[in-house]
């Protein structure tokens, strides 16, 4: 069967086509600068065949035609007819405290998400496009929601609650909800699967450094903690974004620089974090060719980093009582060897022992960087996020039709 | 001839037109140059017209400052300054206007007299070279869109658009529907208003619209309550500031707008209407004629260093 995955963001939309069960990519791609000039569709198939289509794209829904018009086509196209695509997952940013799983999306869930665009102004409102648009275009297909928030409400209270007068938690939902959810229920899953463990026993620690970065707690296949909070803001060191703040500091920094609310938000996402310490870029690649020629404001943003990373590390393996695996994902996690070695450095008192040489060399690729004697399993695991959409999609579907069948 | 992405379309419904890639804006001074920013920091790209290269290459170096000055205190990053920058181009010529979705005349109401036969030839200029299904509009305080739009050959696709100073913090325009404006060509604007993040006010077009015929009153009673003798200039800004919440007081706002401007505005309304309300207080006369304009020379009810105020000009007279 074939599933199509849709990520839509406030101009862009990508895309991937799968055969499942089989896991194969069919085609992907990105439809771009979506109501804007330049408009463009990229689109590759899985045999190499590549295009770049450009023209007029009004708003999501045209994109979804367009692309939709692109997979049947005879010259660039993967399947006849529209007739074969048999469900679609959508990628759904904030779906608060609603759904703790993926979802059927019927009109009670799109409800429910639009009760959500509060909590996510800029992606929520995207993602509910992609989903009119295609209730719209296949109206007999099935969609499903996956969420970046799901994978994180099994959290207990202590977990998830702010040291907040708990009305603003009864009024407005003030609480901890974590992301990247999709990706680090991934990971953990596929570890799991990999070594041949059973995730119900592993406690498990997951690292998901990329531009955005955050680490979750996963007791028993579920989520207790993750350092992202209401927002994407908290927790890690992340490329333009500050991480743990106190907020008396943004306090005081609002009122010494006279800065409204619009403009303390793009300090502490956009000028901050790396970008922000080291002066230099939001890269990590920069950062680490600066640090190695001299520069000392990015060897102290590449510890910066390191150490906020172990910090949580420890933080989490006492909050679960102990840590059997740590897993390193996204663009940072899978390829800087560097900041993935050092984060782990000083760790060897709880059972961490690295393969340093093998460490320093492993990117992007499934692979142990833990010695074979090394009490806790350290391993790298490339996230795919779609995937995991695609497989949700998926296992509900076949939900759908047993339920029926019976 | 190249595949476009029309070729890969279900044809499931009508690609409608709307969308506004392109807005032009003729008279680039100070209030020109606010609404080319705003509109090119929503992804719009702009045109701005102007009577001479030198004038267009100022736009551009003040347009750089006001951005720098968004950096300076962490409203924007030097990349997205870049890409501001980038959708913003000058011109000295009209045909440069042809791919505008709007138009916005925004000339400085600065000279001497009306300015209602310059705007109208602008009208008509715009409209020779811009698409038959172009909006034309003017950011018009006190003049009346029937006025200018009576020379075009399709005056249905001229409206009125109010920006409100300073266009960066307030979140309205007063859009203003003259006698022959179409319902098409305000659908366009409140449009073109929501993807630069502006709510409307739709008026039936009146000199003055709601803004400019308020803020002319209050600013000539502040002058009376300053003339009398009842309070200083800065008391009676800090009086309105804290009783009704507004941004700026009566006095800081007519030197925001420019003291020049505002004696206009007032023989303007007072030519139109009459009534007495209206008729320029002697003090902003004088300012005016004593080249106290406010902000822009740095001397008008306040003395500014740096743009900031630092004393009073004007002090009435007290019984010792």
């Amino acid at each position: 069967m074939k599933i199509i995955v849709l990520n839509c963001g406030s101009s862009s939309i990508k895309y991937q086509l799968f055969e499942m069960p089989a896991k194969a990519v069919l085609a992907k791609g990105i439809v771009d600068k979506i109501g804007l000039k330049g408009a463009a569709i990229k689109h590759k198939r899985s045999d190499g065949a590549e295009v770049k289509l450009e023209g007029e794209i009004l708003d999501h829904q045209s994109g979804i035609e367009f692309l939709l018009g692109i997979l049947i086509s005879e010259k660039y196209g993967s399947i006849k007819s529209l007739d074969e695509i048999d469900a679609v997952g959508h990628r759904v940013v904030h779906a608060g405290e609603k759904f703790s799983g993926s979802v059927y999306i019927t009109e009670e869930v799109i409800a429910a998400l639009e009760d959500c665009v509060d909590l996510a102004p800029l992606h929520n409102p995207p993602n509910l496009k992609g989903i009119y648009a295609m209730k719209d275009l296949l109206p007999e297909v099935p969609q499903v929601g996956v969420f970046d928030t799901a994978f994180h409400q099994t959290m207990p209270p202590k977990a998830y609650l702010y040291g907040l007068p708990y009305s603003l938690y009864e009024k407005y939902k003030i609480r901890r909800y974590g992301f990247h959810g999709t990706s680090h229920k991934y990971v953990s899953k596929r570890a799991c699967e990999a070594l041949g463990l059973d995730i119900s026993t592993q406690k498990i620690i997951t690292c998901h450094l990329g531009n955005g970065a955050s680490m979750a707690a996963i007791d028993g296949g579920k989520s207790v903690d993750t350092s992202m909070g209401m927002t994407p803001l908290e927790g890690l060191i992340m490329g333009t974004r500050c991480g743990d703040l106190d907020v008396g500091a943004l306090l005081y920094i609002a009122d010494k620089e006279e800065t409204s609310i619009p403009y303390t938000s793009t300090l502490v996402n956009k000028f901050s974090g790396m970008l922000g310490i080291s002066g230099i870029s939001s890269d990590m690649r920069d950062i680490e060719i600066a640090a190695e020629n001299g520069n000392e404001r990015a060897k102290i943003a590449m510890e910066m980093y390191q150490y906020r990373v172990r910090k949580y590390i420890g933080a989490y393996a006492a909050a679960m009582g102990g840590v059997d695996m740590i897993i390193f994902t996204g663009g940072i996690g899978e390829n800087d060897t560097v900041t993935r070695t050092k984060s782990l450095e000083g760790l060897e008192f709880f059972g961490v022992k690295i393969d340093v040489e093998k460490s320093l060399k492993s990117r992007g690729k499934e692979e142990l960087i833990s010695t074979p004697d090394s009490k806790v399993t350290v391993i790298v695991v490339p996230t795919d996020e779609e995937l995991m959409i695609a497989s949700d999609t998926y296992e509900i579907y076949e939900q759908i039709a047993q339920e029926i069948n019976n | 001839m190249s595949e476009t992405l029309a070729d890969f379309s279900l044809g499931k419904r009508p690609q409608t037109k709307g969308m506004i890639q392109k807005v032009g804006v003729v008279g680039c001074g100070t209030v020109g140059q606010e609404i080319v920013r705003t509109i090119s920091e929503y992804g719009i790209d702009v045109v701005f017209l102007d009577v001479n290269e030198e004038r267009v290459q100022e736009a551009f170096v003040h347009i750089g400052e006001q951005l720098d000055e968004v950096i300076n205190h962490w409203g924007l990053t030097p990349g997205e300054k870049r890409a501001i920058l980038s959708r913003i181009k000058g011109t000295t010529d009209y045909a440069d206007l042809a791919e505008c979705d709007i138009v916005i005349e925004s000339i400085s109401s600065r000279k001497k007299g009306t300015s209602l036969e310059i705007r109208k030839e602008i009208f008509q200029k715009i409209e020779a070279v811009v698409k038959p299904d172009a909006i034309i509009s003017s950011n018009i305080a006190t003049l009346m869109i029937s006025d200018l739009s009576n020379g075009l050959k399709h005056p249905e696709r001229a409206i009125g658009m109010h920006f409100i100073l300073p266009i960066n913090k307030t979140n309205v325009i007063e859009v203003v529907k003259g006698i022959n404006s179409s319902d098409e060509a305000f659908s366009h604007v409140a449009k073109f208003a929501g993807m630069i993040n502006k709510g409307i006010i739709k008026l039936n077009e009146s000199p003055g619209n709601i803004v400019t015929r308020m803020l002319v009153t209050t600013i000539n009673e502040a002058c009376e309550i300053l003339m009398e003798g009842v309070a200083s200039v800065s008391d009676i800004d800090l009086a309105m500031r804290e009783s009704t919440g507004y941004m700026f007081g009566p006095f800081e706002m007519a030197d925001r707008i420019g003291l020049d401007k505002v004696l206009k505005y007032m023989e303007n309304l007072y030519q139109e209407f009459g009534d007495k309300k209206y008729k320029p207080s002697p003090i902003i006369k004088r300012l005016v004629r004593a080249n106290y304009l406010g902000r822009i020379t740095d001397r008008g009810f306040y003395n500014y260093k740096s743009g900031k105020p630092v004393d009073q000009t004007v002090t009435c007279a007290v019984i010792k």
